[in-house]
C-alpha cells in the first residue's frame, strides 16, 4: 500500500544525508508506529510520506489515496487563534468538497466531543483538541492517517482513550495508521508493528521483539 | 451631519469610507493571524511609490497604486521562499524599495500635481474615477474573499493541514496580496500612507479581545472599523484635521475602551464568585 524504495534525504541535497536508504513497505491495515531516538529522521520519514519533501534519491508509492493528518501539538500551538471546533472541522469539509454538513456531528460523535462543537479551539485541554485534531484528521474517510507525536502535551486519561481509539478504528475499518511516537508503551501496546529507526535507517518489528530489543539494551 | 452631508466631497468621502471600512479588516484578520501585520505597513509604503509613479504620468495615481503595490506585494511572496527564517528582512528589502522610489521621484520635481494630500488623506480630493475604482477594487476582493474564505482560514490556521487537503497555497498566497494592494490602494486616499496600518490591523487587535470564533471576530471586525473611519471622517470634519490622523487615534481610543471593558467585566465576574 505504501512502499518506499532506497530512499534518501538530505535538506541540502548533498550528503550527510538525514535518510540513508530506507526500504519499507507497509500493508493496508497495519497499524506502525516509527521510533527512534531525536535526529534518527523519524520526522524526516513522516514528512516524506506527506509530501512535504522530496526524496533526495529513491521513491514513494502511496496506494492509500486521501491522507489523514494529525500535526504535533508543539508545533501546531496556535491557541490563541480566534477559531471554534466547529469551524475547523468546517472548514476542513469544504476543503474536502464534502457536500454532507452531518459529518461534522458524526467526526464529533466518535471520539466523544459531541458537547464542544461551540468551543473555542485555545480553551480546550492538550487531550480535548488532539481529538479534535483526530476527528478532523478521519474526515472525508481516508485511506492513511499519520500521526505525529499524538501523546505530546496529552494527559494519561486522554492518552488512553486517543490509543484506545486508534486501535478500535484500525480494526473496525481497517485504516492504516503510521504514527510517529516518542511514547514507546504506547507503540508496544497498541501498534501491529514498529518501525525502529537509528541513523537515518530502520528495520521493521513486532511489538514484542522491539520490546525485547528494548529491554536488552536497557538491561 | 446631515449638513456636512450637503457637500458632494463628503459624500464621495462617505461612500468611499464604507467600502474601506468593510474591506480593510476582510484583509486584515488573515494578516493579524498570520503575524504579517507589518506587510500592511510596508505595503501601504509602496502604494506611496506608485501614487508618486502615477502621478508623474499623468495616470491615476491610485491605479498606479494599486499596480505597484500589487508587484510589491508578489515581490514580498517570491522573496519569502529566499529568506525562509528572515522574513522580516523581506520587508525592509520592500520598503527600501518603495520609500526610495517615492523619495527619488518626489525630490526630482517631476510630480505634476501634490502628493502631501496621500501621506495624510484627505477628503477633498475624491474624485469620481477613484469612486469607481474603489468599487470595482473593493467588489472583486470582497468576492475572492468569499470564495477563498475556507482556504485563507486554513492557510492561516493550519498551513500543513491546507495543504494536505489540496489548498494550493503559495497561489492563494499570490492572489492574497493582491487583495492587499488592492485595499489599500482604495484606502490610501482618505486614510493616507502614514497611518493605513492600523485600518488593517487595529479594529481586527480590537475585536480580538472580544475572544469569539472565526466568524464573529471578523463581523466585530467589521463593525469596530465602519466605527472607527465614520467617527474619524465626522470628527475630522468638524475640527478641519485630517482623517485619517484622526481615525487612527479613535481606532486605538476604541481598543483601549474595549480592553477596559474586558477588565472591568472580568473584575466583576471575580467579585461574583
Amino acid at each position: 500500500m505504501i512502499k518506499a524504495e532506497n530512499l534518501y534525504f538530505s535538506y541540502t541535497g548533498a550528503p550527510p544525508h538525514v535518510l540513508n536508504g530506507i526500504n519499507l513497505e507497509i500493508g493496508e491495515g497495519e497499524y506502525i508506529s516509527v521510533v527512534g531516538e531525536n535526529g534518527c529522521g523519524k520526522s524526516t520519514l513522516m514528512r516524506l510520506l506527506l509530501k512535504f519533501l522530496k526524496p533526495t534519491k529513491g521513491i514513494i508509492i502511496n496506494q492509500a489515496g486521501r491522507i489523514g493528518y494529525v500535526p504535533q501539538k508543539n508545533d501546531f500551538s496556535n491557541s490563541n487563534f480566534p477559531i471554534t471546533v466547529h469551524e475547523v472541522l468546517n472548514s476542513y469539509r469544504r476543503l474536502l468538497k464534502l457536500k454532507d454538513k452531518g459529518v461534522i456531528a458524526k467526526s464529533l460523535e466518535q471520539v466523544g466531543m459531541s458537547d464542544f462543537a461551540g468551543a473555542l479551539m485555545g480553551n480546550l485541554s492538550g487531550g480535548q483538541s488532539q481529538k479534535i485534531l483526530i476527528a478532523r484528521a478521519l474526515m472525508g474517510n481516508p485511506g492513511l492517517l499519520i500521526l505525529d507525536e499524538p501523546s505530546t502535551g496529552v494527559d494519561i486519561k486522554s492518552q488512553k482513550d486517543i490509543y484506545g481509539f486508534l486501535k478500535k478504528i484500525n480494526k473496525e475499518s481497517g485504516i492504516t495508521i503510521v504514527s510517529v511516537e516518542h511514547n514507546l508503551d504506547a507503540a508496544i501496546s497498541n501498534s501491529t508493528l514498529i518501525y525502529h529507526m537509528t541513523n537515518g535507517q530502520g528495520h521493521l518489528c513486532t511489538p514484542i521483539q522491539y520490546a525485547n530489543e528494548y529491554l536488552n539494551r536497557k538491561g | 451631519m446631515i449638513l456636512m452631508l450637503q457637500y458632494g466631497f463628503m459624500q464621495n468621502a462617505l461612500f468611499v469610507s464604507v467600502f474601506i471600512s468593510i474591506l480593510c479588516p476582510c484583509i486584515g484578520i488573515f494578516l493579524v493571524l498570520r503575524r504579517y501585520s507589518m506587510i500592511g505597513d510596508t505595503l501601504s509604503h509602496a502604494s506611496l511609490a506608485g501614487i508618486t509613479i502615477g502621478l508623474m504620468t499623468n495616470q491615476n495615481p491610485i491605479l498606479g497604486a494599486f499596480i505597484f503595490t500589487s508587484i510589491c506585494g508578489a515581490l514580498i511572496e517570491f522573496l519569502r521562499s529566499y529568506f525562509r527564517k528572515y522574513t522580516d528582512l523581506i520587508l525592509t528589502i520592500v520598503l527600501s524599495l518603495s520609500v526610495g522610489t517615492a523619495i527619488t521621484i518626489i525630490s526630482s520635481g517631476k510630480l505634476k500635481a501634490n502628493a502631501d494630500s496621500f501621506m495624510f488623506g484627505s477628503i477633498l480630493t475624491v474624485t469620481k474615477f477613484d469612486m469607481v475604482m474603489v468599487l470595482i477594487l473593493s467588489l472583486i476582493s470582497v468576492v475572492t474573499l468569499i470564495l477563498l474564505y475556507h482556504q485563507m482560514i486554513y492557510i492561516a490556521y493550519d498551513e500543513e493541514t491546507a495543504k494536505i487537503a489540496g489548498v494550493k497555497v503559495k497561489l492563494i498566497n499570490y492572489i492574497f496580496s493582491i487583495l492587499v494592494a488592492a485595499a489599500i490602494s482604495v484606502s490610501v486616499r482618505i486614510v493616507g500612507v502614514l497611518v493605513l496600518s492600523s485600518m488593517i490591523a487595529l479594529p481586527v487587535a480590537t475585536a480580538l479581545q472580544l475572544g469569539k470564533g472565526f466568524k464573529l471576530t471578523l463581523i466585530f471586525s467589521i463593525f469596530f472599523s465602519v466605527i472607527d473611519i465614520l467617527l474619524g471622517l465626522f470628527l475630522s470634519y468638524y475640527l478641519n484635521v485630517a482623517p485619517g490622523g484622526f481615525t487612527a487615534l479613535i481606532s486605538v481610543a476604541v481598543l483601549i475602551l474595549v480592553l477596559f471593558g474586558k477588565k472591568l467585566s472580568s473584575s466583576l465576574r471575580a467579585l461574583q464568585s
